[in-house]
C-alpha cells in the first residue's frame, strides 16, 4: 500500500510537472545538421568493429527557465521525479557506415538487414525521465543528469537508463553526449555468425554506443 | 613462387566461398551482421547478404566502348541496365543483346524522362557529351561522363560547373584509374616515398591498328569515325592518352605548367585529319617532365608507363608493376622477399595490390621498418572498368541516400549543410574521379592535343583550371 502510495505521488507529480510545462512557454531546441556523432562499437574474435553516423535529429523542449537559469534548479520537469523535458531523437540506419577501408557499402546492407531497417529505417529514443545528477557547475555547464527512455530498434522497443552530459554552448546551443553499453540480443539483433571459407567469426553481444548531439534553440509559444 | 600459389589459393578460397563475408575478413572487417530467428539456419549461421544497393541505370550511346561497359555492367548485380539509348538502330539492337531486360530509346530526352533510370552512362561520341550531361542533370540522374568530358573548353568547363552545382547528384567522370585497385596501390607506395624524389615519367600507348570503324554506307562512316575528325575530335591525346595523362597528374601531384606537342600522319592516309603519331612534353612544377607518345603505327610495348624517382623506378605495364632500385636506394626491408623479374639488364621487383596484410602475414612475417607490403605478382582479373562502374554505382547510392538521410532528419533548406555533409561523407565513397579531377585531366588533354596540332608549347594559365 506504502508503495501505491508513493507511485501515486510519483504519478501525480509527473501530470503535473506536464500540466506546468504545457501551461508555460518553453524552450525548443532543435537537432543541427552539424556536430552531432554517433559511433558503435563492437568485439569480435578478429579484431573490434566500429560503426559511424553524423545524423541525429530531433528536438529537445523543456521550460523557458532553462535557458535563463543555469541552476536548473527552477526547471520543474528536471526537478521532478519521473519528470522529463519532452524530447525524442532517431537516426537512420543509413546513414551509419562501417569505418572499414573495403567493402563498406556491403557491410551496411548486412547492418540495415539485420536491423530489419526496411521496416525500421531508423533508431528511435524517447526520454522518459530526466533528473539531475549531483551539483550544478555556477557555470551551468556541464551537467550530467539521469535518464531513461525508450530505446526502438529493428522492430522492438526496450527501456534503458543512461548518464546524459549537457554542455551549453558559448552561441546558445546545447551538446548532449553519453555512452551506453547495450546488449543486442534485447532487440532480438543476435551475435552475428557468418561462416566463412577461413572459420567462423564470433562477436561479442554488447556493443557500445556514443554520441553527440547538437541542438540549437527556437523558442515556441503554447 | 610460394608467394604466388598462396595468393592463388586465398583467391579460390574467396571464390569458392562465394561470400563476401570472406573479402571482408580478409581486408580486416568484421560485418556487423546481426540475426534474428528466422535469419539463422540450425548450424546458427546468418543468411544475411552482403550486397551493395542496385542503382539502375540508363546507358545513352550503344557504340563500341558502351557495349564493353555494358557487358562489364551485366557483372555487377547492382548496377542493373534498365534503359539504353542510340540513334543508331542497329547499335540499339545489338546493345539490348548485352541488357536484355532494358527499355530501347531513340532519343535521350525520352530516357531521361523515364522515371525508373536512377543514373546514366553517357558514352556517346565526346564532342556530345554536354548536352546530354546537362540534360541528365536536369532530369535529376547521377552521371557517368566518358572520357574525355568534352572536346573544348567551354563543354568541359560548363559539365564541371553542371556537376559541381547538383552536388545532390553523383557525377563521375570516365577516367578508371583512379578506381583501379592496382593503380591505387602504386599511388600510395609512391606516396610512401619509395622511388625517393620523383624526377620525371614516361608514358605511351602504341598499338598498330586503323582506329577506323566499318560501316554500312558514307553517312554512316563519317558519323561513326567521328575520332578521325580533327574538327570534333581530340585524337589520340585526348581519347586515349588522357587516361594516362590523369595518372600523371595524380601520381605527381600537379597540375602542368606547359605542354609541347608534336603529331604526325604516316601510316592512315584515308582522308583522316588527326595525327597518327603524336608525342608531347608535359611540364610540371619543380622541374618534372612527362614525355607522353602515342601511336597507332606500331605495336612495340604497347602500353605502359614509368615514373622515375631519385631511388627507383616504377614500371607499369599489362596492369602489373615493377620497381627498379638504385643500387645506392636505401634498403626498404621487404624488397630482400619481393619476387623479381628480369628486363633486360635491369631486376623488376613486383608491385601489385593482390595481396592483403593477412595473406602477406601468412607468406612471410613483415620486415621490420617495412614502408610496403610485399604484393601479389598476379595481374588483377577485375578490371579497370569495373572498378570504375562499381564506385560509380555505390557511390550514387551514397549520395542519394546521404541527401535523403539529411533532408528526412533536418528538412530542406540549407543547402549549404547539406553540401558540407556530402562532402564530409566523401570518405566513405569508393575512389572515382569526380568532376575537379576530371576537368583538371580534360584541360590538360585539350590543351596537349591543341599543342599537338599545332606543333607547339602551351603555357597554361591556372584561370583555365577554375570551374564557375
Amino acid at each position: 500500500m506504502k508503495l501505491t502510495h508513493w507511485t501515486l505521488n510519483l504519478t501525480a507529480a509527473a501530470v503535473l510537472a506536464s500540466l506546468a510545462l504545457l501551461a508555460q512557454d518553453t524552450l525548443r531546441y532543435n537537432a543541427q545538421p552539424r556536430g552531432s556523432k554517433v559511433t558503435i562499437n563492437g568485439t569480435s574474435n578478429i579484431h573490434d568493429w566500429e560503426v559511424e553516423g553524423e545524423v541525429i535529429g530531433g528536438y529537445f523542449e523543456v521550460e523557458s527557465a532553462f535557458g535563463t537559469d543555469k541552476s536548473l534548479k527552477s526547471v520543474t520537469s528536471l526537478n521532478t521525479p519521473g519528470s522529463a523535458p519532452k524530447s525524442a531523437l532517431f537516426i537512420p540506419i543509413t546513414s551509419l557506415k562501417s569505418q572499414v577501408a573495403i567493402g563498406r557499402d556491403k557491410m551496411d546492407s548486412v547492418m540495415q538487414q539485420a536491423m530489419k531497417a526496411d521496416d525500421n529505417p531508423q533508431i528511435r529514443y524517447k526520454l522518459t525521465e530526466m533528473t539531475i545528477k549531483g551539483t550544478v557547475p555556477d557555470s551551468g555547464t556541464p551537467v550530467k543528469f539521469d535518464t531513461k527512455g525508450d530505446l526502438a530498434m529493428s522492430g522492438m522497443t526496450n527501456k534503458i537508463d543512461m548518464e546524459v552530459t549537457m554542455e551549453r554552448m558559448d552561441d546558445g546551443k546545447i551538446k548532449f553526449s553519453g555512452t551506453k553499453v547495450l546488449d543486442m540480443t534485447g532487440w532480438k539483433i543476435e551475435p552475428p555468425a557468418p561462416k566463412l571459407a577461413l572459420g567462423m567469426i564470433h562477436t561479442g553481444k554488447e556493443v557500445t554506443i556514443k554520441f553527440e548531439w547538437l541542438l540549437a534553440p527556437r523558442h515556441v509559444n503554447k | 613462387m610460394k608467394q604466388s600459389h598462396l595468393s592463388e589459393v586465398n583467391r579460390r578460397e574467396f571464390l569458392a566461398g562465394g561470400s563476401f563475408a570472406t573479402l571482408m575478413m580478409l581486408m580486416g572487417g568484421v560485418p556487423l551482421n546481426a540475426a534474428d530467428e528466422k535469419a539463422t539456419n540450425a548450424e546458427g549461421v546468418t543468411s544475411y547478404k552482403a550486397k551493395s544497393v542496385p542503382v539502375k541505370v540508363g546507358v545513352i550511346g550503344c557504340g563500341v566502348w558502351a557495349r564493353d561497359i555494358l557487358k562489364t555492367l551485366s557483372l555487377l548485380p547492382h548496377g542493373p541496365v534498365v534503359a539504353i539509348c542510340d540513334t543508331y538502330p542497329a547499335f540499339l539492337k545489338r546493345a539490348g543483346n548485352l541488357a536484355p531486360n532494358a527499355k530501347h530509346y531513340g532519343d535521350y530526352n525520352e530516357l531521361l524522362a523515364d522515371k525508373n533510370v536512377e543514373a546514366v552512362i553517357v558514352a556517346t561520341p565526346s564532342h556530345l557529351h554536354k548536352d546530354l550531361v546537362l540534360a541528365a542533370f536536369k532530369a535529376g540522374k547521377h552521371v557517368y561522363c566518358e572520357a574525355p568530358m568534352g572536346t573544348t573548353m567551354d563543354d568541359a568547363r560548363a559539365i564541371a560547373a553542371a556537376a559541381k552545382n547538383n552536388f545532390k547528384l553523383n557525377f563521375q567522370a570516365g577516367l578508371q584509374s583512379r578506381s583501379d585497385k592496382q593503380i591505387i596501390n602504386l599511388e600510395k607506395f609512391i606516396r610512401s616515398g619509395a622511388p625517393g624524389k620523383l624526377i620525371k615519367g614516361r608514358q605511351q600507348f602504341q598499338k598498330k591498328q586503323s582506329w577506323r570503324l566499318a560501316s554500312p554506307n558514307p553517312d554512316r562512316e563519317k558519323e561513326i569515325n567521328w575520332r578521325l575528325d580533327k574538327d570534333i575530335s581530340l585524337g589520340l591525346i585526348g581519347e586515349i592518352g588522357i587516361h594516362q595523362i590523369d595518372v600523371a597528374n595524380w601520381f605527381l601531384a600537379n597540375l602542368p605548367l606547359s605542354v609541347s606537342g608534336f603529331g604526325s600522319l604516316l601510316q592512315w592516309k584515308d582522308g583522316r585529319t588527326v595525327p597518327d603519331n603524336v608525342t608531347v612534353r608535359i611540364e610540371y612544377p619543380g622541374g618534372i617532365f612527362l614525355n607522353y607518345e602515342a601511336t597507332i603505327d606500331n605495336s612495340f610495348e604497347s602500353e605502359m608507363g614509368v615514373f622515375y624517382g631519385t631511388d627507383a623506378a616504377i614500371m607499369m605495364r599489362d596492369r602489373r608493376a615493377w620497381m627498379f632500385k638504385e643500387v645506392d636506394a636505401p634498403l626498404l626491408g621487404w624488397e630482400v622477399y619481393g619476387k623479381k623479374e628480369a628486363f633486360y639488364k635491369d631486376s623488376g621487383i613486383v608491385l601489385g595490390a593482390g595481396a592483403t596484410a593477412q595473406t602477406a602475414q601468412e607468406k612471410k612475417p613483415a620486415a621490420p621498418g617495412a614502408t610496403a607490403a610485399p604484393a601479389s605478382d598476379v595481374a588483377d582479373e577485375v578490371s579497370a572498368l569495373q572498378y570504375a562502374l562499381d564506385s560509380f554505382l555505390v557511390n550514387s547510392h551514397l549520395v542519394a541516400a546521404g541527401v535523403k538521410d539529411f533532408i528526412d532528419t533536418y528538412g530542406e533548406g540549407d543547402d549549404q549543410a547539406l553540401k558540407d555533409y556530402l562532402k564530409d561523407q566523401e570518405k566513405n565513397y569508393l575512389p572515382a574521379v569526380g568532376w575537379k579531377e576530371g576537368f583538371e585531366s580534360v584541360v590538360t588533354a585539350i590543351k596537349a592535343h591543341e599543342a599537338v596540332m599545332k606543333g607547339e608549347k602551351i603555357v597554361f594559365d591556372k584561370a583555365w583550371f577554375n570551374v564557375a
